[in-house]
């Protein structure tokens, strides 16, 4: 006791006299180095049970991924950059900065269910300065696969433009780097943002129907767009010909575009280096201003978001306080004729039976419409049928009356976006995993209901893809419709079955109101691939070999006898679901209730 | 016992190293509010997770209403309530939505549930609060809510792990008359919490745990007197409050020393 006294200052019950100063003085200094260590020690903590060990080898494959990706991505960036820079083709270069930028942003969003990040709020009950607050966002946020993707994209060009004109390494390098300040506190503020929305409610609600009708949308759009190329999409000379139509009809648009692009950031670093090669260093100099105004305003978008959270904005209990007062006085009073109406309709009914399935399925479905990261990963795969769809049709990739492979391609991405509601089916429970294993209701009971809601969801969604898929690409054969159904009645079941065990094994906790900083598990995401890849993979030798042999309808039965294999599988699964999850009991719950 | 409600023999659990909760034995009878009290990390909590069937003990047997958990867990569970220490809510549910999973997960028709559903939420002043998510409820609000859904069974064994922990007065002085109505009309209460006021006018018997032992056991009148017995003649003669009984017991009369050289402290 007597170190602890003298250590403060003379019995005042102050702190140990260190001196506050600013963002960078000794007591922020202290702090950083605080959180850095606690950060290490986190890590080293994981690493004691061997489900962190599992962890960390799940996340170095993943990151030996996104290393590969970043090499190839850098690369190309790289090579393009040299092109375009040693031909002089200035005026494509703004391409590649847009390119860049798009994936910056986006990368985050389609990553964000796989990528754990530490959340910042603890440090609120610190004597922690703002500025500090937010450089520990920024370097934080730096650690993410996005930023570092963008990186190795800008080294990429920096070295294509030192190859091609090694004279402009200067200007490269003030501009790439503004660019990249500025992307990275866009994609921060763009988070720090959305989060904000999903916090509430109400907002999220909005976002998720603006976001599934903006799905939609895009899906009808398209086609109308190109309804005229649809019925000659088989001939590539008058493809080109419409193509060189739409290139005039739409040319004082782009003129447009490219006169607005130019004062955006991307088209700002691009024009830039023009700017430099052309000996114009003032405009140049004007130009990388006008960036860094822009990565300023990024920066202070996010400052007032952040400033908010910093003061101690509490976001999920704010819209009910004034109510809240009302009710208690209502409450007081008895029970209000709106109560009792919203009690009744709390208790409207969803489905006809009371059973614990039924109480589990409609339980379910009320939580997924009010969980926004599983509605965009279960609607996500539309959009890439959108994309891929698209990618046919413009390469003329399609053959005949219709691309015959569109179909199974399409349910593959379908299927995708189930990934983490298969294989993380208890990761929405939270603390209320308990009222399972402290009701009368086996395990078991629950995991068929959960695996009968999923599989009826994704049919909906494997419904919807076919019927886009067909209008977008044409009817496709019937013998290959039957084959994609019949692969699917064999795929699902193995998902499914897998699934289950993982949601048991490698559970981890999805917070509702977060799109990114979710706390993932890298092995069950990693696992959760391979097992995909392995029944994908199964699909695919048997489309191939009945492709080859040219019986397509051959496929049909060969999958429905591996179907009633993995029926037998997952039967079995849910049979011993029960003794697995008491054995992991005490894991199962502690991975589910632990704070996010 | 032969009326045993709860009983346990050399209930003992370990993690790795640690040993949580080590050889207790006792019994509870049907009918009784019994309190169960321990300083932190003294091994309640865990307990009560072994005595509901959450966490499975590593020696030592577990008996509710006469029968052992293991084969006929699934018809006991029917039969006890358990507000467990974190509170098994679902954030993403309305508290009408949650108290109606949780009904009939238990097997409840649905116009049962219903009915007890509007009940409890009436009862415990929550009926007002029907639009709005569990998540964004007061930590009192989804206490209370924990509660309803401990009870909408209607079990005969409840096990209550903090239940007055940040609920104000009035809902505490409803919950405790709803308590003891419970006691009247013949259910168990096995309660665990840091007011001990509240067990001292609530609990005819009471257990005290430490560092995973039980150091206690017996009705209020008995430990009051075997603490009496260890002090001096006139202290002897004193009523004893349950909070000297407590500190007597589990030896924690010395922190009141060290608390007093920290002089830093204003």
């Amino acid at each position: 006791m007597a170190d602890l006294v003298g250590a403060g200052s003379g019995g005042t019950g102050q702190p140990a006299a260190i001196d506050i100063g600013g963002m960078f003085g000794p007591l922020a200094r202290a702090q950083y180095g605080a959180m850095f260590r606690l950060r290490w020690e986190m890590f080293r903590s994981g690493l004691r049970s061997i489900h962190g060990i599992l962890d960390l080898g799940a996340t170095g494959i993943a990151w030996m991924i996104y290393a590969f990706l970043g090499v190839l991505l850098g690369t190309g960036m790289g090579i393009a950059t040299y092109y375009l820079v040693s031909e002089a083709e200035w005026r494509f270069l703004p391409i590649l900065f847009w390119v860049l930028c798009f994936l910056w942003q986006m990368i985050p969003v389609m990553l964000a269910s796989y990528q754990e990040q530490f959340d910042l709020g603890i440090l609120l009950r610190f004597p922690v300065r703002f500025g500090s607050y937010y450089l520990l966002y920024l370097v934080f946020g730096l650690l993410d696969v996005s930023t570092i993707l963008g990186a190795v994209s800008c080294l990429g060009m920096w070295i294509g433009v030192a190859v091609a004109r090694p004279e402009l390494l200067p200007w490269t390098t003030f501009a790439l780097a503004a660019f990249a300040a500025f992307n990275v506190l866009l994609v921060r503020a763009i988070f720090a943002w959305i989060e904000r929305w999903l916090r509430q409610r109400k907002t999220r609600e909005i976002l998720g129907a603006v976001f599934m009708v903006a799905l939609l949308s895009l899906q009808l759009m398209n086609p109308a767009i190109y309804r005229k190329r649809h019925s000659g999409r088989s001939h590539s000379q008058q493809q080109a010909e419409q193509l060189q139509a739409a290139k005039e009809r739409y040319k004082p648009y782009l003129q447009q575009a490219n006169a607005v692009q130019k004062w955006l950031p991307p088209g700002l670093a691009a024009q830039a280096l023009r700017e430099s090669v052309e000996q114009n260093p003032a405009a140049g100099m004007g130009l990388l201003g006008v960036l860094g105004l822009y990565g300023a305003l990024a920066g202070g978008i996010l400052a007032v978001r952040l400033k908010s959270e910093y003061r101690g904005e509490s976001l999920s209990a704010a819209p009910g306080r004034a109510k809240s007062a009302m009710g208690s006085s209502k409450a007081s009073a008895g029970l209000s004729a709106s109560g009792r109406e919203s009690l009744d309709r709390g208790g409207a009914r969803m489905l006809g039976g009371s059973g614990p399935i039924a109480a589990v399925i409609e339980k379910d479905v009320r939580a997924l419409m009010r969980t926004l990261p599983l509605l965009y990963a279960i609607g996500a795969p539309l959009l890439l049928v959108l994309v891929f769809s698209t990618v046919f049709l413009k390469n003329g990739a399609v053959q005949g009356p219709v691309f015959p492979l569109a179909l199974p391609i399409c349910m593959v991405y379908a299927q995708l976006g189930f990934t983490q509601v298969f294989f993380n089916n208890l990761g929405t429970e939270g603390a209320g995993i308990q009222v399972y294993f402290l009701s009368p209701t086996p395990i078991r009971t629950v995991l068929l209901a959960k695996n009968l809601l999923h599989a009826l969801l994704f049919a909906v969604v494997a419904v919807v893809a076919a019927v886009l898929a067909a209008f977008r690409l044409g009817i496709p054969d019937p013998a290959v419709v039957a084959a994609t159904g019949a692969w699917l009645v064999f795929s699902l079941p193995c998902n499914l079955a897998a699934g289950n065990i993982f949601s048991i094994k490698m559970p981890y906790r999805v917070n509702p109101g977060r799109i990114s900083r979710q706390r993932g598990s890298q092995a069950n995401a990693l696992l959760s691939l391979l097992v995909q890849l392995g029944v994908l993979a199964v699909g695919a030798s048997v489309f191939a070999l009945c492709w080859f042999l040219e019986r397509m309808w051959l496929a049909v039965p060969i999958f429905l006898l591996l179907a009633v294999g993995a029926v037998f599988v997952w039967r079995r699964v849910l049979d011993n679901s029960d003794a697995l999850a008491n054995e992991r009991r005490d894991e199962l719950m502690a991975a589910l209730m632990k704070e996010s | 016992m032969e009326n045993a409600a709860i009983q346990t023999h050399g209930l003992t659990r370990r993690f790795g190293a640690l040993t949580a909760v080590e050889d207790v034995t006792l019994s509870v009878a049907s009918g009784q509010f019994f309190g169960f009290l321990g300083p932190n990390g003294a091994g309640k909590s865990t307990t009560i997770k072994m005595l509901t069937g959450l966490l499975e003990p590593s020696a030592g047997t577990v008996e509710i209403l006469g029968r052992p958990f293991g084969a006929s867990a699934l018809d006991l569970k029917r039969q006890i309530g358990v507000v467990p220490e974190g509170m098994a809510l679902m954030g993403r549910l309305t508290a009408t939505e949650y108290l109606h999973f949780v009904g009939r997960m238990y097997g409840l028709d649905r116009q049962t549930t219903n009915q007890r559903t509007q009940e409890l939420l009436e009862f415990m002043q929550l009926a007002n609060e029907t639009k709005k998510l569990v998540t964004d409820f007061s930590h009192g609000m989804q206490k209370k809510l924990a509660l309803a859904a401990a009870v909408i069974h209607g079990p005969k064994v409840l096990f209550l792990d903090e239940p007055f922990e940040g609920v104000d007065a009035i809902a505490a002085g409803m919950l405790k008359t709803m308590l003891t109505g419970m006691i009247n009309r013949g259910a168990t209460i096995f309660l665990t919490t840091h007011v001990l006021e509240i067990v001292e006018r609530l609990c005819s018997h009471v257990a005290i745990i430490s560092q995973g032992r039980l150091v206690a056991n017996g009705s209020l009148e008995e430990l009051r007197a075997g603490v009496a017995s260890t002090l001096p003649g006139a202290e002897r003669e004193q009523r004893l409050t349950l909070e000297e009984i407590f500190l007597a017991i589990v030896g924690a009369g010395g922190q009141q020393e060290q608390a007093q050289e920290l002089t830093w402290l204003t």
